[in-house]
């Protein structure tokens, strides 16, 4: 009895410590200096630098691209890496993950140079295309894990029922892996849609600009004063959908974390 | 040539096939920016003009670079310290939440909603949190949580990081823990041993490599630790939180030295890959041993 | 030209070989030709600034795009970034048009060419001697011109007329040296409660190169040599003004977060109404009184007496790689014209950088207006190649000199080591 109490206590008091920064956001958000109102949202969404319904356009479409592209090949992939042996598979598999190894500053201006090459700067497709090569390290190691996990059974049965190897991925494993495509899915939409320091270098034009660079642009519109509140509203603007979007996923990448997906 | 391996070399061109994006993805946006640094690292690179090859004085001028050497120190320290407390508060959340029972989903998700905010959010964040302006932690004496001193900076710094990671690595440890099965727990309890017992003797051992991976994850993270520093210290108070990126950063785009600043990146690769390598080299010997 | 196809990819991973011998090829533009110098022909140019000043910056593109056949577009972008940003378009080969810089890190940019050169065009300006002369100066390298003047913010005292009555002190007399400045900083923290006498940028490298340098000037001090390669911060002008602001914090005179002050928060310190007097941008003015603080405004003076100020702002250049030269050229030349300056510039309560329109109707509307229009003459604009990396960067050598003046264990050390410091860095190639 008194280890489930204690149990309880220990639980409700760390769970409050973490939800407590993303509740005072959302408090001081709402909190004026007549009491509570949208005014801050108001200043975020009105100011000269604020947020505009283009910058939110441009944020879903590059997540559109981000999440689209990230799951088509981190799907293919991952298949390959779980279910193949070809020439090369170590080494791309261990270049991949070499990815995280990389610091962002430097191979940044590469980047732009060679999105320049290719006709693909200041566009959000340029962006959308270096976003996905961020996330392949994370989603192939999942994806990988992923089909590794799936019972060989289940393949079997469909080769003898005379699918070919891209019939056996459509059919049965896609169904399989699901709730490691959803975690998949899921954290590229979040890289995608809070991303900075990526659309800072590589747009140009303020019509491409997406809603991160609006609120970070706020954070220093003046120099020597910080609108703190219209800065809090602006968090709240980025984390909600990622909130909403998180818990309704919840059931899915945790099950896409439980089957096996991340294990060494 | 026997049917087998006929059969599996076809099944290798088909695999090769479906890897065939994921290696141009990685080859064109990942190993030729790479190379272009490899590249730029040997020479003196204006921004606009003529390279001009200089190597090696990109690396040996490092040597001369206090800053360097602070931000290395920094970065270390700050390394372990990041370690050792995620992997701890982590590991500990996990622990707590492994176990089927009511309002445990409750409790994942309050430790692991922090990771839906973005890192630039979750930075700016804090900048109000820990303001005087608007933040709870006002205090009578003005104190600035994240310039007032080294130790108070660092501290921000390690509450934030503990804060919008510690729900990620638990969930990944979550993971291992909860593929360990239930029988040996069950059959090292008949045999009366204790909790701690069990911990050290069963749950360690079989969680190695999930550890191995959350350990990997935090280590390359924090020595390329950049944006809590960027946004939320600035390096300060007196460069005591300048994080290694930071100075390529500096070296980048203040002082405008491609070179010197591609030469760094060079070397931080340099070290997470031996890094790595050893890590599982050890990994491996012991998994035969 | 735009697409992801295979076949471009590999285009593009050859053409990584030649990236080297490209960025040699092509490296003038089609500046030569002795055609026009301004060409107003309807083009669309690409204008580049920083948040702090975009204000200004598309004043001036909207009353140009009415009036004009060219079309000028402004991006801007986080003020701490945009350096980055400016550093990556150039190593792409994708200039703006038009890009804005700090005036103090003019000579970085233009000894990296990221401008034209565009020597013959400010030569031909009717009113190129009435410019102001060190913002002007501050875009040369090697004797040519790179940019000409965007923006002016001039450093200055300002001072709060209600704590200043209230403490019994008479507002219409701005102290006239240092000394009396600390005086009154003292009389008014004396107040009590939230009110304290004075503020600084304690950790901020931007804010005291601008709000201290001027106090040395006016004693006829150097912080540096001309040519920005030697630093003199230990000097006797400059320990006196270090000394006399560590004493004010070391009493409790200066607000004890002046001491953390990194710039993100000081215009803010102001508009509270707490703060007696205080260097600070003379832009902040319209700012502070926005918030019902009312006050006044008087030049920065040495520790016996004298004045001066330090004149910053943004220069404006044309991009090195941008193909519209001449009509970018028309944009600059125009917003250098008498319409410009007083129509778009004085009217928004700005500094004309024409000295000969310092007074204008708008200007004689407001006395303080007059008193720093007046000061741009008198002012400074130290040129330093690496001054970014010297004295703005947090990690710069600067920051760790003061720091240690102000509130370190021994100034005089502190000084001397800054100053050996501070010339490595200028020197550093």
């Amino acid at each position: 009895m008194m280890a489930r109490a204690g149990y309880y206590t220990t639980g409700a008091a760390l769970a409050i410590l973490f939800l407590f920064p993303l509740l005072w956001s959302g408090y001081a958000s709402v909190s004026t200096e007549s009491g509570f109102g949208l005014e801050n949202y108001g200043r975020l969404f009105t100011s000269d630098n604020g947020i505009r319904p283009y910058h939110v356009v441009n944020s879903v479409l590059v997540c559109l691209i981000t999440v689209g592209g990230t799951l088509l090949i981190s799907t293919l992939g991952g298949y390959a890496f779980g279910r193949f042996r070809f020439p090369g598979r170590d080494l791309l598999f261990l270049v991949t993950l070499a990815i995280l190894m990389v610091p962002y500053a430097t191979i940044l201006i590469a980047l732009y140079v060679l999105l320049g090459w290719m006709g693909l700067q200041d566009s959000l497709l340029g962006l959308g295309l270096v976003l996905i090569m961020f996330q392949l390290p994370f989603s192939i190691f999942m994806m990988r894990n992923s089909f590794e996990a799936v019972p060989k059974e289940l393949e079997e049965s469909a080769l003898i029922d005379g699918c070919n190897s891209f019939g056996v991925l459509t059919r049965v494993m896609l169904h399989a892996v699901r709730p490691g495509l959803i975690t998949v899915g899921l954290f590229a939409f979040l890289t995608s849609w809070n991303e900075f320091f990526a659309p800072l270098i590589l747009l140009n034009s303020t019509d491409q600009f997406t809603l991160t660079l609006a609120v970070v642009n706020m954070r220093t519109a003046t120099f020597g004063s910080i609108d703190y509140a219209a800065l809090e509203a602006g968090v709240m603007f980025m984390a909600v959908p990622c909130v909403l979007l998180f818990l309704f996923l919840q059931r899915s990448y945790v099950r896409g974390f439980m089957s096996g997906a991340l294990k060494g | 040539m026997t049917v087998t391996s006929s059969r599996s070399r076809r099944a290798g061109w088909v695999g090769a096939a479906y890897a065939a994006p994921t290696a141009l993805i990685v080859g064109v946006f990942f190993i030729v920016p790479l190379l272009l640094v490899g590249w730029m690292s040997l020479h003196d690179w204006p921004l606009l003009g003529l390279p001009e090859i200089n190597a090696p004085e990109n690396f040996t001028a490092m040597a001369d670079n206090e800053l360097i050497a602070d931000a290395a120190w920094f970065t270390v320290k700050y390394t372990v310290i990041i370690t050792v407390l995620l992997f701890a508060v982590a590991f500990g959340l996990a622990l707590l939440v492994q176990h089927q029972r009511r309002g445990v989903g409750l409790l994942r998700t309050a430790f692991f909603l922090p990771v839906a905010v973005g890192f630039a959010s979750a930075s700016l964040l804090f900048l109000g949190l820990l303001s005087q302006e608007i933040g709870p932690f006002k205090t009578d004496e003005y104190i600035s949580w994240t310039s007032g001193s080294p130790s108070l900076a660092l501290g921000s710094a390690v509450v934030l990081v503990l804060w919008r990671f510690a729900g990620f690595n638990m969930l990944i440890m979550l993971t291992g823990l909860q593929a360990i099965p239930t029988e040996l727990y069950e059959a090292a309890r008949i045999d009366g041993a204790t909790r701690f017992q069990i911990f050290r003797r069963i749950t360690v051992p079989l969680m190695r490599p999930t550890i191995a991976l959350v350990l990997t994850l935090m280590i390359a993270g924090s020595l390329l630790a950049f944006d809590q520093f960027w946004i939320l210290t600035r390096g300060g108070p007196d460069n005591s939180t300048t994080s290694l990126v930071m100075v390529i950063y500096r070296e980048a785009f203040i002082r405008l030295d491609l070179g010197a600043a591609a030469a760094l990146s060079v070397v931080l690769l340099g070290v997470l890959v031996v890094f790595n390598v050893i890590q599982f080299g050890v990994l491996r010997s012991r998994r035969g041993a | 030209m735009r697409g992801t196809s295979p076949q471009r990819a590999m285009l593009a991973v050859l053409a990584s070989a030649a990236l080297v011998l490209g960025m040699a090829a092509c490296s003038e533009g089609k500046t030569n030709t002795p055609a026009a110098l301004a060409v107003d022909d309807g083009a669309t140019l690409t204008l580049w600034t920083r948040a702090a000043t975009e204000g200004v910056s598309k004043k001036f593109a909207d009353a140009y795009n009415a009036t004009h056949k060219n079309k000028v577009q402004v991006t801007a972008y986080p003020n701490e970034e945009y350096p980055a940003k400016l550093a990556s378009a150039a190593g792409a080969r994708a200039l703006p048009d038009l890009f804005a810089s700090d005036v103090v890190f003019a000579p970085q940019y233009a000894s990296e060419n990221l401008w034209l050169d565009i020597t013959d065009r400010v030569n031909a300006l009717p009113f190129k001697d009435k410019l102001a002369k060190a913002h002007l100066d501050n875009a040369v390298w090697k004797n040519k011109n790179y940019a000409v003047p965007h923006t002016i913010d001039m450093s200055v005292m300002l001072y709060s007329i209600d704590l200043y009555t209230k403490a019994g002190l008479d507002p219409s007399k701005p102290p006239k040296n240092l000394n009396e400045f600390a005086d009154h900083a003292r009389k008014i923290d004396a107040l009590g409660g939230d009110v304290n006498g004075t503020y600084f940028g304690g950790n901020c490298g931007g804010c005291n190169v601008f709000t201290l340098w001027p106090s040395v000037w006016a004693a006829g001090g150097e912080v540096m040599d001309k040519e920005g390669t030697k630093s003199t911060v230990n000097s006797k002008e400059m320990a006196d003004v270090f000394a006399l602001y560590r004493k004010l914090y070391d009493e409790g005179v200066a607000a004890p977060a002046a001491k953390d002050e990194a710039g993100p928060t000081w215009l803010g310190a102001l508009q509270g109404g707490n703060i007696g007097i205080a260097p600070g941008p003379s832009v902040w003015l319209g700012l502070i009184e926005e918030k019902g603080v009312k006050m006044g405004v008087a030049p920065i003076t040495g520790i016996s007496g004298g004045e001066s100020t330090f004149i910053g702002g943004d220069s404006m250049g044309i991009g090195a790689t941008s193909t519209k030269a001449a009509q970018a050229w028309d944009f600059l030349q125009w917003t250098m014209g008498d319409e410009a300056q007083v129509e778009v510039v004085a009217k928004n309560k700005g500094i004309p950088f024409r000295t000969d329109l310092a007074a204008n109707k708008y200007s004689s509307a407001d006395p303080r207006i007059v008193t720093i229009n007046n000061l741009v003459a008198k002012g400074r604009t130290p040129y330093a190649k690496n001054f970014n990396a010297t004295y703005n960067d947090p990690q710069s050598p600067w920051i760790a000199t003061f720091r240690g003046a102000f509130f370190g264990p021994d100034a005089k050390k502190a000084l001397d080591d800054g100053a050996a410091k501070l010339t490595a860095s200028l020197q550093k190639s």
